[in-house]
């Protein structure tokens, strides 16, 4: 009799529970994506219909939330506090011509794309390399700037080191998730992975692995004279690729921020903002 | 040297921001936490055998997960599978939904630890009062309850100590708390990047911390020494 009760008590709770859930969804839906659970499963071609526009989703918040992380000299903070830098800058420039606000919000890499499946960003802008795993994972736009993975050595140690082929009994440090891992792991070279590229670099620097791969861009500000790093340096390119924006599966924001690069590339905009961060070299050309 | 002399300004303003973030964390826990473990513990030792069950199966999951599992889920459940993300996109969402997930965690520690502390109490006790014709609630708040505070204390003294370096969980849905913070500056930030040393600097915060606690909670014990 008790036992009957309580598993009656316990369904009751259950069923409380999913009735509360259901109705607030339902609310939210009403008001701002009526069919949404429909859309994420359909492609970009969906994404035209108004009513489920991701496009539409945004405007109707009024503001753009932009997934980054602290990573100079594409999203930093100048001295009062304010996000600048060349994705947060053009980040900024996209918002204000879809009419809304931009938030910039700091995730945990790991957790991009729960962040924007949860519909807690609304895209991942911040020099994020465009591997297979984040083009499955994302809907993302066309690459705007070139990078390369390079090694990172003690100084005293890299000229022993010329070619990928010197480094094959090295123990190397990367980013999980990262390029450089795919890279590392493409070659069958030894590698220990590690939460971020800045925790690669100090693997190297305490010895506790022999080298470590990261970012160009990312190389050339955290690495040699006058850094925390003074004793370490950069050598080779492993590959080179390219960075993008992501969003979430079928958003119709790809072909606006596509339209957006390609617009702002032509009245040289683009290039003006890519100046001002000295990643102009680095700008891919957009058609 | 004298490169971290130039960098300490900047860092300690920055740390001080996500220690900020911690306390906050760490006081919101404590105020929710403390009472929400006394109503669950209530429930776990109800004699209405359905309420004990449940309430004694919900503190074996919630104690029986690891907080970060808890963390991603408070955070992120609601807008992969309910398809509404009741947090929002800020800082404040992100603290609320770490609030809530520390709350009710802790409160399930606090819980066995009061149930401990409330059955160690003399049953005869409860019998007298009984017999001198005071209610149920009566006997709990006028025998029990200081009595229990008195016993308990150590225990909780343990969690909430355990508590003040837990917070520093809560950075794996990104709330910016002094971890965050300290680590910020090994990838870059502010102008200062590939520095070490902040993150190992948070330790010093933790430790002053706790020692203040610490000497705090010693105090209290010693002011419900009067019970013996």
């Amino acid at each position: 009799m008790k036992k009957w009760l309580a598993l009656m008590l316990a369904g009751a709770m259950c069923l409380s529970m999913a009735a509360c859930g259901a109705s607030k969804t339902e609310d939210k839906q009403d008001t701002k994506e009526p069919a949404d659970t429909t859309a994420s499963a359909e492609s970009s071609d969906a994404a035209a219909n108004a009513e489920s526009s991701d496009l539409d989703y945004v405007r109707g918040n009024g503001n753009l939330v932009v997934g980054i992380t602290d990573f100079e000299p594409m999203d930093y903070k100048d001295a009062d506090g304010n996000w600048i830098g060349f994705d947060a800058d053009m980040a900024k420039a996209f918002a204000d011509s879809l009419g809304v606000d931009v938030e910039f919000v700091e995730i945990d890499w790991d957790n991009k794309v729960l962040e924007l499946d949860a519909k807690t960003i609304d895209c991942v802008w911040n020099g994020m390399t465009l591997t297979p795993e984040v083009t499955s994972a994302m809907d993302c736009s066309n690459a705007y700037c070139n990078n390369a993975q390079v090694v990172i050595l003690p100084k005293d140690k890299a000229d022993q080191y010329k070619s990928v082929e010197d480094m094959k009994d090295l123990t190397f440090a990367v980013e999980a998730g990262s390029a450089g891992e795919a890279e590392i792991k493409a070659l069958n070279y030894n590698c220990t992975a590690v939460k971020a590229q800045s925790d690669a670099l100090m693997e190297v620097a305490a010895g506790t692995s022999d080298a470590a791969v990261i970012d160009l861009l990312m190389a050339s500000a955290m690495v040699g004279e006058g850094t925390g790093y003074a004793d370490l340096t950069y050598t080779l390119n492993l590959n080179s690729e390219e960075y993008g924006v992501g969003f979430r599966k079928g958003s119709d924001l790809v072909a606006a921020l596509n339209d957006f690069l390609k617009s702002t590339y032509a009245d040289g905009s683009l290039m003006k903002c890519a100046e001002t961060y000295k990643v102009d070299a680095s700008i891919v050309e957009q058609k | 040297m004298e490169l971290i002399m130039q960098q300490m300004p900047i860092v300690i303003g920055a740390l001080n921001v996500g220690f900020l973030q911690t306390l906050k964390l760490f006081a919101v826990t404590l105020l929710g936490a403390l009472p929400l473990g006394l109503i669950i513990s209530f429930g776990s030792m109800s004699e209405f055998k359905p309420l004990s069950i449940l309430t004694k199966l919900f503190v074996w999951i919630i104690r029986g997960t690891p907080l970060m599992i808890q963390l991603l889920i408070f955070y992120f459940f609601p807008g992969l599978v309910l398809k509404n993300n009741i947090w929002g996109s800020g800082e404040n969402g992100r603290f609320m939904a770490a609030s809530i997930a520390f709350i009710i965690n802790y409160a399930c520690y606090f819980s066995e630890i009061y149930r401990g502390g409330i059955q160690g109490v003399p049953r005869g006790q409860q019998e007298a009062g009984l017999v001198l014709g005071m209610t149920k609630t009566q006997i709990f708040f006028h025998v029990t309850l200081l009595q229990m505070i008195k016993r308990i204390l150590p225990p909780i003294s343990n969690e909430i100590i355990t508590l003040v370096k837990d917070t520093s969980l809560a950075r794996i849905i990104a709330l910016q708390e002094i971890i965050w913070a300290g680590q910020a500056f090994l990838k870059g930030s502010q102008g200062i990047s590939g520095a070490i040393w902040p993150l190992f600097f948070t330790a010093v915060y933790y430790l002053i911390f706790s020692g203040i606690l610490t000497v705090l909670l010693g105090k209290i014990e010693e002011k419900l020494n009067y019970f013996r």
